[in-house]
Order: C-alpha cells, then sequence, then structure tokens
C-alpha cells in the first residue's frame, strides 16, 4: 500500500468506524445465528427450512423489487428530463413544486395512506366511479403485489428524481443548446445526451432504492401480508410467532444476498471508472 | 459559508436549548412503564394511571412508552431485556412491563422477570388458569393480568341475518357468500392465528389436548388434515392486511364478518371508526382469548416501586373505573371483585353481545407453544402451497 | 412524456397534453396525501359514507394532551435529525473524497460495507445493536440515537458525497493548482463548493431518514429519549389512523422547513459565489 492508499483509508476510517461498530458487528453477532444448531454446531438446516418454507416469497420479493425499480428509473427520467429539458416555464415551476411532496412522508405512513386509497371501497375507486371512469361492479381492491409496487415507486421515485434532476441541472447547457440547434428534438436530446451524463446519479439512486425497498416491513406488512409476500413480512413472522432468530437470520442473510446482486450492477460501474481514473 | 455556518451554529445552539428541556430534571424517580399493545394501552398509563399513582406517591413521575400492538410488541419488549442481560447491565431501564402470554412464556424461561406476585395484595385476587401457566409455560407469581382480551366473530347483521354459530356452519357460510368473510392469515396478527387456532380445534377433535396437553408430536398429520379443509374455505374468504387490516374492511364495508381482538374493536368504535350495527359473536366450540401481563423485569432500577404501582392498577377499583368502565375491556382480576366496585349497567355492557355463559364456555386458551408452532408451520405447508 | 417531444406549431395539443399529464401527476401525489388529511380531522367515518361524516379537533387535542409530550417529542426529533445530519456529514465528506479520488484498496468493498445497514432487514439484528449500546453505555443517551441513525444514514451521504466529489472537474482543480492554490485552499475554494449541491441533497435525506426512525430509537433511545415517530409506528401499526395521520403531519413540518432552509442557503451562497 502506497502512501495516498493510506490517506484515502485514513479521511473514510471514521465512518468506516461507525457502521463497523453500530451496525456490523452486531450483524454478525445475529449472522451466525443462521449457521448454528441447537447443539451449537455448524448446520445448514436453517437455510433448508427458509427455502423450504419461503423460497417462494423470495421470487416474490425479487419481483416486486425489480418492477418497483424499473418504474421508479422510467418516472425519474421522465420527471428529471422534463425539468431539464422542458420549456413552459409555468409547468416547470408547478412540476418542481409537485414532484416531492412523497419524499416527506415516512415509509408506514405510504404504507398506511395507500391502504385506504386503494382499497376496493377506498378513495381512488370512489373517485374512478363518481367521476364515471369505472362501473361500481367494476371496482376492485388493489391490495397485493399491485399495492406494494405503487407505494414503492409513489415513496421512492421523489427521491431518484431529485438526484437525477440534480445531476442533469449540472451538465454544461452548451452540450443541449447545441444538440437543439442542429434540429434534435428533446427525446433524442435526453438519451442521447442528457441522460448518459446523469447515468452514475440514477444508477446511484435506483441502487438505494432497491436496497431499501428490499428491507422494508412496514409496506408489505400493511398492504399484503399474506402469501406470497415479502421476505420481510416473513422474518418478522419468525421472530415474533416464533422466536426463531435462526431461521430469521438465514432469511435475512438471503435477502442481502438478493440486495447485493443488485448492488453490484452499481458497483461494477463505479470499479470500472475507478480502473480508469 | 460564513452565513451557513453561522446559522447552523444557531440551529445547534436551538437544538442543544430543547434536548435540556425536553429531558426531565431527575430530582424525582421517573416509573419507566413499557407496554406493547395499541396506543390506547399507553395513553391509559399516561392519562388515567400515572396522574391517579404520582397524587399518591408524590415525587414520583410515571413515564409510559408504547412497543407497538401484538406479540411483535412484546417481542421488542423482551429483546430490550435480554439485550441488558447479555451486556450485564446492573439496574434495567424498565420498571413495568405489559407484555402478551407468548413474551411473558419467553421471559420467564430465560429469567428475565421477577416474581412478585405473592408480595402484592391484588395478586391474591386473581385465580384464573391464566394467570398461572402461558402457553403451556409456567408463570405463577411473575404475571398479574392487566385484562383479558378476547377474539371474536365482528358481523354486520344488516348483510349476515343469522350469523353461523359453528365453523362447520361458518364453512357453509361462506360458500353461500363468497368473499364476505374476511381474517388475516397467520402471518399478519394474531386474530387471524387465533382463527387458525379456533379452526383446528373445532376440526381435529383434539380441542382439549391442544390446550392441555400432553404434547404429541406425531399429531401434525392429525392438525395437517384439519388444515386441508381451511385451503378449501380460504377460496371463498378475503385475506386481510393484520389485526387493523380486518377492522378496516369492515369499516369501510368491503367484508361482512371476520374475526377481531375484542378489545380493539371497541377501541375502533370508540374512535368513530366502525359502524354502529357491527355485532360480535362467539363460534362453538370458541375462539381463543389471552390476557395482557403486568410483570417486572428481574433487574428493574425501581422494582420496589414497580409493584406498588401493579398492586395499584391491578386494585378492584382501578379494574372497575379505568378498564370496565372506560375501555368496556374484560377485567384482569377475578371478576366477583371487580363487579362489587361497579354499578350493575356499566358491568353488563361488558355482555352487550357476547353473554358470561357464551364467554366462559367459548373464550379459550391459545394452544401449547409446541402445537402452536406445528398448527403454524402447517399452515404455511399445507394451506399457504 | 408527450410534451417532451412536441414541437412548435401544434401548440394547442401541446398544451391539452401538458395540463393532462400534470393533472394526472397531482391526483397520484395528493390522492394518497387527501387521506392522510382527511383522517387527521375525521371524528367518525365508516361504510357506505365516502367522506368522513363528522371532521373535528378531538385528535390534535389527545395527541398535544400534556402529558403525551408530544411537542417534547417534536422537538426532540428535530434536534435527533439535526445532530444526526452534522455527524454524518462531518465523516461522510472525507470518506466520500477519498472514495471519489484516492486509490482506495479494496473499494468495492467498503461501498458495500456502507449500504449494509440499509440493505439488511433489520429486525433480527436488533436485538444484538441494543446490547452492543448497552455494554458502551450509550443506551438510553441522544448521542446514542444519533450514532444508530447515523450508521443508518451515513450510505446515502457516502455514496452521494462521493458521486458529488467524483462529478467535480479534476481540471479545475489543477488550473487552480498551477496557479498556486494550496491543498487545502484548492479544495475550500474550488472542489467543496462544486460538490456543495450533492453534499446539500445528501443532508435532506439523512435527515428525513432520521426523522422517520422509530425502531433503532426504541432499542437504543427509550425510555429516556422519545421521538414522535415512535408515537407515529404504535399508531400506524394498531390501525389508529386519526392519531398516526396528525403525527405524520406534524412531522411534515420539520421535513419541509429543513429542506427550504437548505435549498435556501444553496441558493445564497451559489449566489455570493458569482461576485468573487
Amino acid at each position: 500500500m502506497n502512501h495516498r492508499s493510506w490517506a484515502g483509508l485514513a479521511l473514510a476510517a471514521p465512518a468506516l468506524a461507525i457502521v463497523a461498530v453500530f451496525f456490523i458487528g452486531p450483524m454478525a453477532m445475529s449472522a451466525v445465528l443462521a449457521f448454528r444448531g441447537k447443539d451449537g454446531g455448524f448446520t445448514l438446516d436453517h437455510f433448508a427450512k427458509a427455502f423450504e418454507f419461503y423460497s417462494n416469497d423470495l421470487l416474490f420479493s425479487a419481483a416486486i423489487v425489480v418492477l418497483s425499480t424499473i418504474t421508479i428509473g422510467v418516472v425519474a427520467i421522465a420527471i428529471a428530463g422534463y425539468l431539464t429539458l422542458g420549456e413552459h416555464p409555468r409547468t416547470l415551476a408547478i412540476l418542481r413544486w409537485l414532484y416531492r411532496w412523497p419524499l416527506f412522508i415516512p415509509f408506514i405512513v405510504t404504507a398506511q395512506v395507500m391502504r385506504t386509497f386503494l382499497a376496493k371501497n377506498g378513495l381512488l375507486n370512489h373517485v374512478l366511479i363518481g367521476g364515471g371512469l369505472i362501473d361500481p361492479l367494476q371496482a376492485q381492491s388493489l391490495l397485493d403485489w399491485r399495492g406494494i409496487v405503487i407505494a414503492f415507486v409513489w415513496k421512492q421515485a421523489p427521491f431518484v428524481t431529485l438526484l437525477v434532476a440534480g445531476a442533469m441541472a449540472s451538465i454544461d447547457r452548451q452540450h443541449i443548446e447545441a444538440a437543439r440547434n442542429l434540429g434534435a428534438n428533446r427525446l433524442r436530446v435526453l438519451f442521447g445526451i442528457v441522460l448518459p451524463q446523469a447515468r452514475r446519479t440514477l444508477m446511484v439512486g435506483l441502487v438505494l432504492s432497491f436496497v431499501t425497498m428490499l428491507s422494508v416491513l412496514s409496506v408489505p406488512m400493511m398492504i399484503n401480508p399474506n402469501s406470497p409476500t415479502m421476505l420481510t413480512v416473513d422474518i418478522a413472522y419468525r421472530i415474533n410467532s416464533h422466536g426463531d432468530y435462526a431461521v430469521a437470520n438465514a432469511l435475512c442473510l438471503m435477502s442481502l444476498a438478493l440486495a447485493s446482486l443488485g448492488a453490484w450492477f452499481y458497483l461494477r460501474e463505479a470499479a470500472r471508472k475507478a480502473e480508469r481514473s | 459559508m460564513r452565513l451557513f455556518r453561522t446559522t447552523l451554529f444557531t440551529a445547534l445552539v436551538a437544538v442543544g436549548g430543547a434536548l435540556g428541556t425536553a429531558i426531565p430534571a431527575a430530582a424525582q424517580t421517573t416509573l419507566n412503564v413499557v407496554t406493547a399493545g395499541d396506543q390506547n394501552m399507553v395513553d391509559y398509563v399516561n392519562n388515567f394511571l400515572g396522574p391517579r399513582f404520582e397524587k399518591l406517591n408524590p415525587g414520583v413521575k410515571v413515564r409510559a412508552v408504547g412497543t407497538g400492538p401484538g406479540d411483535a410488541g412484546s417481542q421488542k419488549i423482551y429483546e430490550k431485556l435480554s439485550a441488558q442481560q447479555k451486556a450485564g447491565t446492573a439496574a434495567w431501564d424498565t420498571d413495568v412491563a405489559v407484555v402478551h402470554q407468548r413474551g411473558a412464556a419467553t421471559m420467564v424461561k430465560e429469567n428475565l422477570l421477577a416474581p412478585y406476585r405473592n408480595e402484592v395484595a391484588a395478586g391474591k385476587l386473581v385465580s384464573r388458569d391464566s394467570a398461572k401457566n402461558a402457553l403451556g409455560q409456567n408463570v405463577d407469581g411473575y404475571v398479574i393480568p392487566m385484562f383479558h382480551s378476547q377474539i371474536a366473530f365482528a358481523y354486520n347483521p344488516d348483510v349476515v341475518k343469522q350469523p353461523p354459530t359453528s365453523y362447520a356452519e361458518l364453512a357453509e357460510w361462506v360458500k353461500k357468500n363468497p368473499k364476505q368473510f374476511g381474517y388475516n392469515g397467520v402471518k399478519g396478527g394474531m386474530s387471524g392465528v387465533g382463527f387458525v387456532m379456533g379452526w383446528v380445534s373445532a376440526n381435529s377433535g383434539m380441542a382439549e389436548q391442544l390446550e392441555k396437553g400432553p404434547y404429541d408430536a406425531s399429531k401434525k398429520a392429525v392438525i395437517d388434515r384439519s388444515l386441508a379443509s381451511l385451503k378449501d374455505f380460504n377460496q371463498y374468504v378475503v385475506m386481510t392486511p393484520g389485526n387493523a387490516g380486518t377492522l378496516d374492511m369492515l369499516n369501510r364495508g368491503e367484508i361482512s364478518m371476520g374475526p377481531v381482538w375484542v378489545d380493539m374493536f371497541y377501541t375502533w368504535v370508540a374512535d368513530g371508526k366502525m359502524p354502529p350495527q357491527i355485532k360480535l359473536e362467539l363460534p362453538r366450540p370458541g375462539l381463543p382469548g389471552q390476557p395482557m401481563y403486568y410483570v417486572v423485569p428481574a433487574k428493574a432500577a425501581n422494582a420496589a416501586l414497580a409493584k406498588k404501582f401493579i398492586d395499584f392498577a391491578a386494585s378492584p377499583e382501578v379494574q372497575a373505573e379505568g378498564i370496565v368502565k372506560q375501555f368496556n375491556w374484560y377485567p384482569g382480576i377475578d371478576a366477583q371483585h371487580v363487579k362489587a366496585k361497579m354499578d350493575e349497567k356499566s358491568w353488563n355492557k361488558l355482555f352487550t353481545d357476547i353473554s358470561p355463559e357464551s364467554l366462559a364456555s367459548y373464550g379459550r386458551p391459545f394452544p401449547l407453544s409446541e402445537y402452536f408452532t406445528d398448527i403454524l408451520e402447517g399452515y404455511e405447508r399445507v394451506v399457504l402451497k | 412524456m408527450s410534451a417532451l417531444s412536441a414541437r412548435p406549431g401544434i401548440r394547442w395539443g401541446d398544451t391539452v397534453a401538458r395540463v393532462v399529464v400534470i393533472a394526472l401527476l397531482a391526483f397520484a401525489i395528493f390522492g394518497p396525501l387527501a387521506n392522510l388529511v382527511l383522517w387527521g380531522f375525521a371524528e367518525r367515518w365508516y361504510f357506505p359514507n365516502k367522506l368522513p361524516q363528522e371532521f373535528g379537533l378531538t385528535y390534535w387535542a389527545r395527541v398535544f394532551a400534556p402529558r403525551g409530550s408530544a411537542l417534547a417529542s417534536l422537538w426532540t426529533s428535530v434536534g435527533i435529525a439535526c445532530l444526526t445530519v452534522m455527524m454524518s456529514l462531518a465523516v461522510a465528506v472525507p470518506a466520500g473524497y477519498a472514495l471519489a479520488r484516492l486509490r482506495l484498496p479494496a473499494r468495492t468493498l467498503i461501498l458495500l460495507i456502507f449500504l449494509l445497514p440499509q440493505a439488511v432487514p433489520n429486525l433480527p439484528v436488533y436485538v444484538n445493536i441494543a446490547r452492543v449500546f448497552y455494554e458502551l453505555n450509550l443506551n438510553g443517551t441522544v448521542l446514542g440515537v444519533v450514532l444508530v441513525h447515523a450508521a443508518h444514514g451515513l450510505v446515502l451521504a457516502v455514496w452521494i458525497a462521493s458521486a458529488a466529489f467524483a462529478a467535480v472537474d479534476v481540471s479545475l482543480e489543477e488550473a487552480a493548482r498551477n496557479m498556486g492554490a494550496s491543498a487545502w485552499r484548492c479544495w475550500t475554494t474550488v472542489t467543496l463548493p462544486l460538490a456543495l449541491p450533492g453534499l446539500i441533497a445528501s443532508a435532506i435525506f439523512v435527515f428525513l431518514e432520521s426523522l422517520d426512525e422509530f425502531t433503532g430509537t426504541y432499542f437504543v433511545g427509550v425510555p429516556d429519549v422519545t421521538t414522535m415517530p415512535l408515537l407515529m409506528f404504535n399508531a400506524s401499526m394498531g390501525g389508529n389512523y386519526q392519531i398516526a395521520s396528525i403525527t405524520a403531519l406534524l412531522l411534515l413540518v420539520p421535513s419541509i422547513a429543513f429542506m427550504l432552509l437548505v435549498e435556501r442557503f444553496l441558493k445564497a451562497d451559489v449566489l455570493a459565489m458569482i461576485g468573487r
């Protein structure tokens, strides 16, 4: 290791220390339980049980989170793109004011409002029926996988949008103007010029959303805790109904593996970038 | 940059000041009461028990904190006590805890509680079985029930003219009225779990053995068989999101019947969230119920004061005035002591929908913890697959 | 976003499309929020009524009941959130800079480590987090709660700070150094100001993260330190919509105030830079 790596490590050390002492340590203490049998020896039984009972929920979690992440990405690019390239001042002002609100609503409150909003006799259907858009008999509850995805997108899209809009705003306007003068329409400018430069920020936002959604309990718990459901609900259930920390920790590690898979996309990119510099 | 820094500094000072005032002066003793269950239990300690107890004991401040409803709330109390035990803390920060049966059983098993019932006068006023035994674990001496909670069917008589009185009738009824009955499975809280337990008790023919033992692992097959019919039943019902989710769907008229905790139900009525016509009913051979227990952690910092507090909270006067009159909850100590302290009318309000006889015969304990686990895992294997 | 591809000339259709899209977005955002506000003031609301039959302030009175100490816990929440932001930024700025600019061994691993608290479902871990805090005698202290919040919020601070520093054009720094600026001066006058928007964005997220946190607060703070989200959590899980909605509305105030405050300084700073 050279001088510069030591300097780098020293700068990162305080932050690392906080996470190591106050999270990684306790996590390791918990994670060993996933491998410890009744006799205290090493075992993979808890993982076998976790797979036997909850492999469906593992797939369900993965599907929900992937679908939500993609939707969040699309919404964020659309809004941030319009904020960067839009030309109608009043629309821009309204949009800027509008999109952020869910940012200030905690997950648990999001879950609660969605539970009453998306229900069969909830506000959404009342509005749709009142507006003559659907027939009362067509009203259906969205409190299943759709409700979870809607809640996640509603809560996380503004977060990613804020990040991406910030990154797009710092792009040199000259590039954009030049392309516009050459006759490129805004969609082409967005995907050809703006988005590539904001790509890294978009990835950061999406990866953070991806892993956060995997570890949130309140949204699946309050919208659809029945089978199939997300792993966090199963973890809570193993602990609260069975006092079973072993299988809970095994599920926790499975969820972590899923999260790492998502993070890998970002880290690969970050590593490539580091090599170039 | 300077402007930013100055403002940050000002903010910091303001924050420091606010924190200073937020933490009360240490001139008096603070009794920390940590309670699982709904917010109204925190309010009960804060607004009803607290002021009265403080008046009797000058210099004492009662501070109540809630940990959330259901077994999850009790589990959080258990985890905090267990953390202090493992860390070797000398004086624990919880003086009185209010927990469910499962939590109490685990805490007694892991030596997290102090035996205290025989040291307080109110301890002599409890004789029911659930004051000594929690899901098969002997908790005799460690607990005094705060109130008794019962699961029952809530139904809308406008839709359900003749509520089914047994599980067999219910199974018939849901086929004629699909998607009108809702319950919350096993992962969303205890009212759904209780319904599954009731179903197995009714359909396995081993109700007695589930509650009293002995435990027999070979009965798993019998349990699984009774659960197979539940899988069929589930096709005709709505799965609700949690204990509150069932009440929620009754509130919006999306279902017209479902199992609910009676105490939660009355809270929803009081909060204007339940159509007034909704009634309660207990089916044959019954649904489970359980008490919430007052317990004292093994190394509570203010153990003596904690016992005094529980003695006060479990006295017949307080049980009559607070638990029964204010909340319409079933009393924790033996009924005759409480009944003697109040007027007939308020007492009878407890039994508006469910008669004392029905409660006595169909209000059942939860199965032993081993059977409890077998039934839940059986449900996951047989019904959810 | 049909507006994106519109060309001048079809002005009218463009306007309609814009209004429709904005209206739909407004409904998607404020529809669920309307539920929150309605429940905050509903005294009575049940089937078959589509809206509350009775409005009132009973539950506001209950939240602000003197013994409930809602205001004190709201202040504690805000104070803890501010301290968490300060602590996170203090350690995240150097860490983010190092990750963006210096050659770090196991850089990917370090990035992943910061992600862990956010990525792992926390429920099975809290019992041991509490234990560690008890062993360090940090339980029941504001510092303890700030640390547990910071551990969770750091990924936002570090990752975003790192991205912000990475986005700063190295040639600008080199130019400053070539003109004789010291490393420190170059850092404070070129690098930091350019990375500031990103850092400020991360401050907002850390603030919100801390202000919404309840499980860590319970295990590390309670009973000595209680915050408003704890009340919100209890009420929400129990289906006590009125109390939960009111606490959520109350928590909106410091969240939005912090955002506005921070953005104001951001603008003031940027403007101040132009004159120099």
